[in-house]
């Protein structure tokens, strides 16, 4: 419920609403955009990085939270785990239960291969499944791979990885036929022509949806059909470290039982990382959008294992978190309700940014409008500014809200907030890791035998991802993924497993005098106090 | 957190003081707890948290999800993290969108009396009992249209006196709708097969082979749809 | 203004033809029915335990919700559904344990307001005979009728209170003679089919069946007409079973009363849902 001192500002922002319905908020080019970054997007703050001290990227300044991770010892001593007692014999093993690993499982078993799917909390809980927008496609008549490809190029700062943009671009329409198949229910016609409308950064109408249960829907709709294939599953057993073996390709995983504590040692002829993003580190003190489960488990494992990272020290934070109120701030604000028409306003009734340029922009831009200029609003967890939301029924028709975005309005519903009547206030907020473990257009890392898939990889999304397209790339580099390691193990022969990677990865620490912290963390400590 | 003002909650029958009006989810972790089950996405879509309580002299047993549901002076409250249920499995590809495939798959649904606890308990809202009725009798589209933003928490069928398992009902619906009743999307069948003869292959290549500024001049000269 | 219909779950999958032609007669004779907007299985049985309240939750919510549109009828064609809505309104207007119970679980106030018509009844009252001949082509004239009651429509006779004499409805006999066919009575008109013994004893309900149907064509009927899905499913499919293992069996075409009336009303036959009838009907209404 608004206090009556924001329900005045709120007059302020109906007074101005008609004349800015009018207006089209210029865009910035390139160059400009470069500048308010550097200005004010949180990557370039003063001490928000360290270089890492040893691995692959041993030099590079991350943000402290992935050093911190970095910088850990392995979970288990390597001295006392017998690798003689395998629990699991598999083909496959995928460790993550999202969209990415869910995907990979699905194309590794209609590859013929056997597959175990381990994952830390339940099937399906996963950024995947909080993901709102939509998912991007070039597959109508005025749009085309190519022009996805540009507008992907620029959203990242153009140092994306080409051969993995094209590879995006290319098999986003086959992921959407996929999914149609399946029957997830998109938003169509009733001739069965997509509803598509643009989101940030996007030169044509490409977002794809589902309401705004999009990732949800896709989440559900492939679970059900990896269940109705059979495939294995194990929850609430994370993997904590990698096995490699004497040929030094990955060859298993050891998991974890979180409930009965008990550790499993699985042999596979290749692994596929699909853990997801790094949220719930709460980079730069934010608070997040993110699942319970997003630590980074996957950077770590795959680094100690060898594997470079890249892109690592670029974070997505969301234009639009929720700043107030303050049961729910930071959580997600789909960017569909900008792409449905809401503008940004600052206090003084004003639009102040193009509401659909790329996020690392618009995300810079709020900060701009509060820190530089003074305009935002003050609420309790610190400051906000004006989503003018009941402008989508003024332009869509009564009832576009509740029908288009249920679950954003049933949120804020449930704290007495009508979002189709009055403005929200939104503050950006960290949503998406745009980095992480290198990859090529196979899905494959540098190390033999080790694939990662979705938020746990980089390249593809440069420096800042556009919306819509980590839906995308869960399933096109999942499928990837899992067709390339079902076709690569008919050719693998598992030598004798190790932990040797971890053993030295451990005394490099000692070293450094850095063996006092543990990772992966599995999941954030929130006792006794109030966090996101 | 203008947490100033505290309540007392009771988790499963044990009295912690939290600050008024956090989620139930915070305040858990405010007593103590860390979350290995009854946690997940922590906004509202995976339906992990789904938590029953009562309030003092009431008798009606309320619900709501743990990251969503506020903490009030005098609740009651549990988790209900996991629930068994049946589940059938199938081949999408070869069913068909009608009351026959329903009752293959879940003849349970016929076993509904109509009690409406599965709607009273939904912490969505939905109406869980007439998404039911209307499997039971056929009428797919509907059920998938009125199910779609269920979460598939369980509640539904913990409080189900027929046994029956509305969620996976509502998923088998909505995947026969998905698939089979709206039609395909002719421009997207259209645009996979130009991708597969390779019809954009050299522009893409063109374009994979273009330094930083030529692309930069590209993208700020690029149409825009309005 | 449109009075609240019920169609029941049969008349949405196997018995479309009933909903069709009730809706479609109905709406040529001026008398518009609502769907309710929401509605479940009325439970299809009238639990036998009098004090088993949970099978009667369903339709007192059904009533309940049709004691809320404006009308204050509920119109339900199925012999099913009427039988377990009438009775359970029965039980709520006459038995305060009941009504009390039902009311305190769906907290509603509810004491059997509703009033439940039969198509049949609405024809017989709101249209009346007189008018309905006045307005029925000479299609049907010369065709010999039997109409079949079974036992949902009118048992028990002091819940249901059918007609004028429960063991004896005339309602549909004198529907035929306004629709300008004509009636031919039958003492099995209220013998039960078999019903759902169809699924477990077989042989018991094609004896029953054959009874009814040899009962009619003794008495020279060249169709026989019904309100029943059951009965109608009963009486149709099993005399392609019959014929397959008799060849002399002679075959009699079984329809919805609402379908005849529907030839009688110059409906077009399309709307009538005649296709889903084992014994095909066409040469008869065509004769």
């Amino acid at each position: 419920m608004y206090t009556a001192e924001m329900l005045e500002l709120i007059k302020v922002v109906e007074q101005t609403r008609e004349k800015r319905m009018s207006e089209t908020f210029p865009r910035i080019n390139v160059e400009e955009k470069n500048k308010l970054l550097r200005g004010f997007h949180p990557d370039y703050m003063d001490g928000a990085m360290r270089p890492v001290q040893l691995g692959p990227n041993k030099g590079d300044a991350l943000p402290h939270e992935h050093v911190d991770i970095l910088e850990s010892r392995s979970w288990v001593d390597p001295a006392d785990v017998d690798l003689e007692k395998i629990d699991f014999d598999v083909d496959v093993l995928v460790i993550g239960g999202g969209g990415a690993g869910t995907s990979a499982a699905i194309m590794a078993a209609e590859g013929g291969a056997d597959v175990l799917m381990a994952t830390k909390l339940r099937h399906g809980d996963a950024n995947t499944m909080m993901a709102e927008g939509g998912i991007q496609a070039a597959d109508k008549e005025n749009d085309s791979p190519p022009i996805h490809y540009l507008d992907v190029m620029g959203g990242g700062g153009f140092l994306n990885i080409p051969e993995l943009v094209s590879a995006l671009v290319s098999d986003a329409p086959i992921c959407i036929e996929w999914l149609e198949n399946f029957g997830a229910m998109f938003s169509k016609f009733p001739d069965g022509t997509m509803n598509t409308i643009h989101g940030g950064g996007t030169s044509r109408r490409r977002m794809h949806f589902a309401h705004d249960y999009t990732g949800a829907e896709i989440m559900r709709t492939l679970r059900d059909e990896a269940r109705n294939r059979g495939v294995k599953v194990l929850e609430f057993a994370p993997a904590v470290e990698l096995l490699k073996d004497d040929q030094g390709q990955v060859a298993g995983a050891i998991l974890y039982n979180m409930e009965t504590e008990k550790y499993y040692i699985v042999r596979a002829k290749a692994v596929i990382m699909a853990t997801g993003g790094s949220g719930r580190l709460h980079i730069n003190e934010s608070p997040t959008t993110n699942h319970y489960g997003a630590t980074a488990d996957g950077i770590i494992m795959s680094y100690r294992a060898g594997a470079k990272l890249a892109f690592l020290n670029a974070t997505q934070f969301h234009p639009t978190g929720v700043a107030f109120p303050e049961q729910v701030v930071g959580q997600l604000v789909t960017e569909k309700v900008r792409g449905l028409g809401a503008q940004l306003v600052n206090i003084e009734g004003e639009q102040f940014f193009y509401p659909l340029e790329t996020r690392d922009a618009v995300s810079s831009a709020i900060i701009r409008e509060c820190r530089e200029r003074g305009k935002g609003l003050t609420v309790p967890s610190g400051s906000g500014v004006w989503l003018d939301s009941p402008m989508i029924d003024i332009i869509h028709g009564k009832g576009t809200v509740q029908e288009e975005l249920p679950a954003m309005f049933r949120m804020f519903d449930n704290f007495g907030i009508k979002m189709d009547e009055t403005p929200i206030i939104i503050y950006p907020t960290l949503h998406y890791q745009n980095g992480g473990v290198l990859i090529n257009d196979k899905a494959e890392t540098e190390i033999e035998g080790l694939y990662i898939a979705g938020e746990c990889a980089g390249g593809v999304h440069g420096r800042n991802r556009l919306m819509g397209n980590s839906l995308l790339d869960i399933l096109v580099f999942g499928r990837r993924a899992g067709m390339n390691a079902a076709e690569k193990i008919k050719n693998v022969k598992v030598g004798k497993l190790n932990l040797e990677h971890a053993a030295e990865y451990n005394q490099e620490l000692d070293k450094l005098g850095l063996n006092e912290r543990v990772s992966p963390i599995l999941i954030p400590d929130y006792r006794y106090k109030i966090s996101g | 957190m203008p947490e100033e003002k505290m309540v007392n909650i009771y988790i499963m029958n044990k009295q912690y003081e939290v600050p008024a009006g956090v989620t139930i989810m915070k305040a858990m972790e405010f007593a103590g707890y860390q979350f290995v089950r009854g946690c997940g996405c922590r906004g509202g879509f995976c339906g992990a948290c789904g938590t029953v309580y009562r309030k003092p002299g009431d008798f009606r047993l309320r619900s709501g999800l743990a990251c969503q549901l506020q903490a009030e002076e005098g609740m009651y409250l549990a988790q209900i993290p996991f629930y068994p249920a049946n589940r059938s499995t199938y081949d999408l590809q070869e069913l068909t969108p009608e009351l026959s495939t329903i009752l293959t798959h879940y003849p349970e649904v016929t076993r509904c009396l109509g009690c409406n606890q599965c709607t009273k308990i939904c912490p969505q809202g939905l109406d869980v009992m007439d998404y039911i009725a209307a499997a039971q009798r056929g009428d797919v589209e509907k059920a998938a249209h009125m199910s779609f933003d269920c979460i598939m928490c369980g509640l539904c069928v913990s409080r189900c006196p027929a046994e029956i398992v509305h969620y996976n009902v509502g998923i088998l619906c909505r995947r026969l709708y998905g698939r089979h009743i709206i039609p395909k999307a002719e421009h997207l069948a259209k645009r996979v097969e130009e991708i597969k003869s390779g019809k954009f292959d050299g522009e893409l290549n063109d374009l994979m082979g273009k330094s930083q500024e030529e692309l930069t001049k590209i993208y700020d000269d690029r149409d825009m749809e309005q | 203004m449109a009075i609240p219909y019920f169609p029941g779950c049969t008349l949405k999958t196997k018995a479309t033809g009933l909903d069709d032609s009730t809706r479609a007669t109905l709406a040529a004779l001026g008398l518009e029915v609502a769907e309710l907007p929401e509605w479940t299985c009325c439970g299809t049985v009238y639990p036998l335990a009098q004090d088993n309240y949970m099978g009667k939750v369903a339709a007192a919510r059904i009533l309940i919700n049709a004691s809320k549109e404006d009308d204050g009828r509920l119109v339900t064609v199925c012999s099913f559904c009427y039988n377990v809505l009438k009775r359970v309104n029965h039980a709520i207007k006459n038995d305060e344990e009941t009504r009390t119970k039902l009311t305190q679980f769906l907290e509603e106030e509810y004491a059997g307001e509703t009033k439940l018509v039969h198509p049949l009844e609405l024809l017989r009252d709101d249209v009346g005979f007189d008018t309905l001949q006045k307005k029925v082509n000479n299609k049907l004239k010369g065709i010999k009728v039997a109409s079949y009651y079974g036992c949902m429509l009118s048992r028990p006779a002091a819940e249901m209170q059918f007609d004028e004499e429960s063991e004896n409805p005339t309602v549909m006999e004198d529907l035929v003679s306004a629709m300008g066919a004509e009636a031919v009575d039958f003492k099995y008109k209220t013998t039960c089919c078999g019903s759902y013994q169809v699924m477990k004893t077989y042989d018991l309900v094609v004896k029953k069946v054959r009874e009814i149907l040899e009962g009619a064509k003794a008495k020279g009927a060249q169709v026989i007409i019904t309100s029943c899905p059951l009965c109608q499913f009963n009486l149709d499919w099993i005399q392609e079973k019959i014929a397959e293992e008799d060849s002399s069996f002679d075959k009699i075409p079984v329809l919805y009363f609402t379908q005849l009336l529907g030839v009688a009303l110059d409906v077009p036959v399309e709307k009538l849902g005649l296709e889903k009838n084992y014994v095909d009907p066409k040469p008869l209404l065509q004769g």
